[in-house]
């Protein structure tokens, strides 16, 4: 047992190694985190982070393997970056579009075109993305100029993370759009007599979540593994859901968030490979977290009452 | 909330409980019911003291406590009969839909409480519904019966019908507690009357000692306030030229009876039209045509004599502002502090608050904290999240916003629906200034008295069509127009 601890502290938090692999896990979750609390505020239930960062990686593979591998390091890399983002932005719109238009549930379409993104990745490794060898089922390694900048084994990747969620946080809590979007996630029908039109919103604001889902993505496959393979992300998109929530939908709490869920993963990568517990175990461990995450954001989340307090407030 | 009440009410009485918002009535009345523990203080039901420890809804069915809630608290897509038998602890494990039919039949007949036993409740209208609740409670054994602001919904004709159900249950031997706000009902049913004021009991009156003091409405009002409520003043109308001009709007509707067909309607600068009706019949519809929500499938709105593209912020730019006693309608946030709300409708093109893709957070502040001052909104913290706020400040916050600007035509939905009589009295003032700066306000209310006293004119709306009400007509004439008995 004491054993197995150990393994969890230094494998996370306590030691150099255990440091650069929290953070490592910790650029995906933070970035995927941001984007589930941006859906989120705006009322919008976007369960696809994972999809939406499977078609990021996927389109910022194809631009670094296929469509421009030749290209200049200054042009490249940002133009992997920008093909993610356009893929998980791309996801995020289909499913706000259905909803606009045809009132389909985003909890429903996002989570389907998780499946659909993760059969186009498997499709396009055993085809297109293919590496020339033909052996494996993965995509040919990406050009040193297609590879985001590291610091040992961090990736600048989580710099942008950190940008972001102050970026995010200016975005919600001090623009027009923001104010329209935390509006809408408040009360969408008082937006609406308010002459906000929140279909509006809804596509907007899961084009942008997928964006940033698509972007961590591209910093995946760009700065972690180099290359796009079947099981790339083990549920990251699933685990932003928790992050957010933690958060409590906060940019800005959603760094220390991340941080928390990427020690927590990091540690227990070290656990199953020193000491030989079961992942299962650290999954057990996050599932808690995150039902204490969500009983403690209902309890806190704004025009949601008790019924006896507001019975005992309605005079 | 409550401060030491005593109550007391006998078999085969009749008490009205009179109060403002906030003053303790629903909450007195929760006690009774079950559903909120007092601190300290004991309840005697039929000459038997009730244990209060373990007191609960369940133990004031038990003891024969019923009540009538000012929300249906029946299933809307079950039938009257079903809603009967449903929760009855008696009934066995099995359901028998014939049996349960002809014993809610064979009920409705007993209590002389007509209702459609069959027909789902969803189907029903506002009277109906509430003789299936009050059914309910009487086929749980209730022998006090609590009804909470039950005119609410109803009709001047319905009103009538209820009083009588009211005045035989008693005759019957029950008991009932009658909630109310409203004077003039308590005068027609009750034999005698407990006012509260801020959780204490104000007053204790009998019938007789009403009539004998001669305690009028305002009286009665007095004692409720606690000051004097001078009379509304409304000097002659100087109607100006038309401002808001319907024609031949066709709204969908959320059903047949409420789909607008075609209506023409001018209300001019200077002037108060109401619009009166029974809801279901078109007010919603037309309250978010004009809101720029629903839209229309034929017809135009002028405003200010331009014909204006019927979408929120186009009817608002054209100077059309809307004001709704609910708070999503009348496009309040909870969650989002007065500031935030305050500036709500100018979020796409409002310049003193919106610049360069940023909120002037301190203009802001500055606007909402001024428009709380001038309209008395406590507290005046714009920081504040307006969930917090009373009904009441809540609504003078949506007052403030709306007449921001002197948009030259008001759209008022029930503006002063759930307020206590001060701060109802308050919107009242507004409008009336509204119109004496020379605004065109549109009236929409389900309270016949607010349309009489506030409006200059008023026309009914019935089945999604505007029918004409004579001038001077009295409420029992207007009620039959809103039922469709009267001519078009």
């Amino acid at each position: 047992m004491s054993e197995a601890l150990l393994a969890f502290l230094s494998g996370s938090l306590g030691s150099l190694a255990g440091w650069t692999a929290t953070l490592r896990e910790t650029a995906p979750l933070l970035i995927t985190g941001l984007a589930v609390a941006l859906a989120f505020r705006g009322g919008v239930w976007n369960i696809g982070a994972e999809g939406q960062l499977l078609a990021g990686a996927l389109c910022a593979t194809a631009v670094a393997t296929r469509l421009w591998p030749g290209a200049p390091g200054i042009f490249l890399l940002p133009a992997v970056a920008l093909a993610g983002a356009v893929g998980g932005a791309f996801f995020g719109a289909l499913a706000g579009a259905l909803r606009a238009a045809r009132g389909v549930s985003e909890v429903i379409s996002t989570i389907l075109l998780n499946f659909v993104a993760s059969s186009l990745v498997a499709l396009a490794i055993h085809g297109p993305l293919q590496e020339a060898s033909r052996a494996y089922p993965k995509s040919d390694p990406f050009p040193a100029a297609a590879l985001l900048p590291s610091f040992g084994r961090v990736h600048a990747g989580l710099l942008v993370a950190l940008l972001l969620a102050f970026l995010l946080h200016v975005l919600v809590s001090r623009t027009p759009f923001g104010f329209r979007l935390r509006a809408v996630g408040l009360a969408p029908n008082a937006a609406r007599f308010a002459g906000i039109s929140p279909e509006r919103i809804a596509v907007t604001t899961l084009a942008l979540s997928g964006a940033l889902a698509g972007l961590a993505g591209a910093f995946e496959v760009a700065g972690v593994t180099g290359q796009l393979y079947e099981g790339l992300s083990a549920g990251t998109g699933y685990t932003a859901i928790a992050v957010a929530l933690l958060a409590r939908l906060e940019p800005l709490w959603v760094i220390p968030s991340a941080l928390f869920f990427g020690a927590l993963e990091a540690g227990a990568a070290a656990m199953q490979r020193e000491a030989g517990v079961p992942a299962v175990v650290t999954q057990v461990v996050q599932g808690v977290v995150i039902l204490l995450a969500v009983g403690v954001s209902i309890r806190r989340r704004p025009g949601v009452r008790l019924p006896a307090r507001a019975r005992s407030e309605a005079g | 909330m409550l401060d030491g009440v005593s109550l007391e009410v006998a078999q085969g009485e009749v008490l009205a409980l009179l109060g403002e918002n906030g003053a303790g009535k629903s909450t007195l009345m929760n006690v009774l019911a079950g559903l909120v523990k007092p601190d300290a203080g004991g309840l005697e039901l039929a000459g038997e003291r009730v244990d209060l420890t373990g007191w609960g809804p369940r133990g004031a069915r038990d003891h024969g406590v019923g009540m009538v809630h000012q929300r249906s608290a029946l299933v809307p897509a079950f039938t009257v009969a079903e809603n009967l038998c449903f929760g009855d602890t008696r009934a066995g494990p099995w359901f028998r839909p014939g049996a349960e039919l002809r014993a809610a039949e064979a009920q409705s007949r007993r209590f002389e409480l007509e209702v459609p036993a069959g027909r789902r409740v969803e189907e029903l209208a506002p009277g109906q519904r509430q003789r299936a609740e009050i059914l309910r409670a009487l086929g749980r054994g209730a022998r006090l019966l609590i009804l909470d602001e039950p005119t609410a919904v109803l009709t001047p004709g319905e009103a009538s019908a209820l009083f009588a159900a009211v005045r035989r249950l008693r005759d019957a031997g029950r008991a009932v507690i009658f909630i109310s706000h409203k004077l003039a009902e308590v005068e027609q049913v009750a034999d005698r009357v407990t006012i509260l004021r801020r959780g204490r009991v104000v007053a204790n009156l009998s019938a007789r000692a009403l009539g004998a003091r001669e305690l009028g409405a305002r009286e009665l009002g007095r004692l409720m306030l606690g000051r004097d409520l001078p009379p509304l003043e409304r000097p002659a109308a100087r109607a100006g030229e038309a401002r808001l001009v319907l024609r031949g709007l066709c709204v969908p509707g959320v059903t047949e009876s409420s789909r607008l067909r075609g209506l023409d309607l001018e209300v001019r600068g200077g002037e108060i039209v109401g619009v009166v009706g029974i809801d279901g019949n078109g007010q919603r519809e037309l309250e978010e045509a004009l809101a720029g929500v629903r839209k229309p499938s034929a017809g135009s709105i002028e405003v200010a004599g331009r014909r204006v593209a019927l979408r929120p912020r186009a009817l608002r730019r054209a100077g059309l502002a809307h004001l709704s006693g609910d708070r999503e309608r009348a496009g309040l946030v909870r969650g989002m502090s007065l500031a935030e709300n305050f500036i709500l409708k100018g979020s796409w093109d409002d310049r003193r608050f919106f610049r360069r893709g940023r909120i002037d957070r301190r203009a802001a502040a500055r606007a909402a904290r001024e428009a709380a001052e001038r309209f008395g909104i406590v507290p005046p913290d714009p920081e504040r999240d307006i969930a917090s706020l009373s009904g009441g400040n809540a609504q003078k916050l949506a007052v403030a916003r709306e007449l921001d600007g002197d948009p030259p035509v008001l759209v008022a939905v029930n503006p002063t629906r759930g307020l206590d009589v001060g701060s109802a009295r308050f919107v009242h003032e507004q409008l009336l200034a509204r119109r004496a700066a020379g605004g065109a306000v549109l009236l929409i209310s389900a309270e016949l008295d607010e349309a009489l006293a506030l409006a200059d004119r008023v026309i009914a709306l019935v089945r999604g069509e505007l029918r004409r009400v004579p001038p001077g007509a009295d409420r029992a004439a207007i009620g039959a127009i809103l039922l469709g008995e009267g001519a078009a």
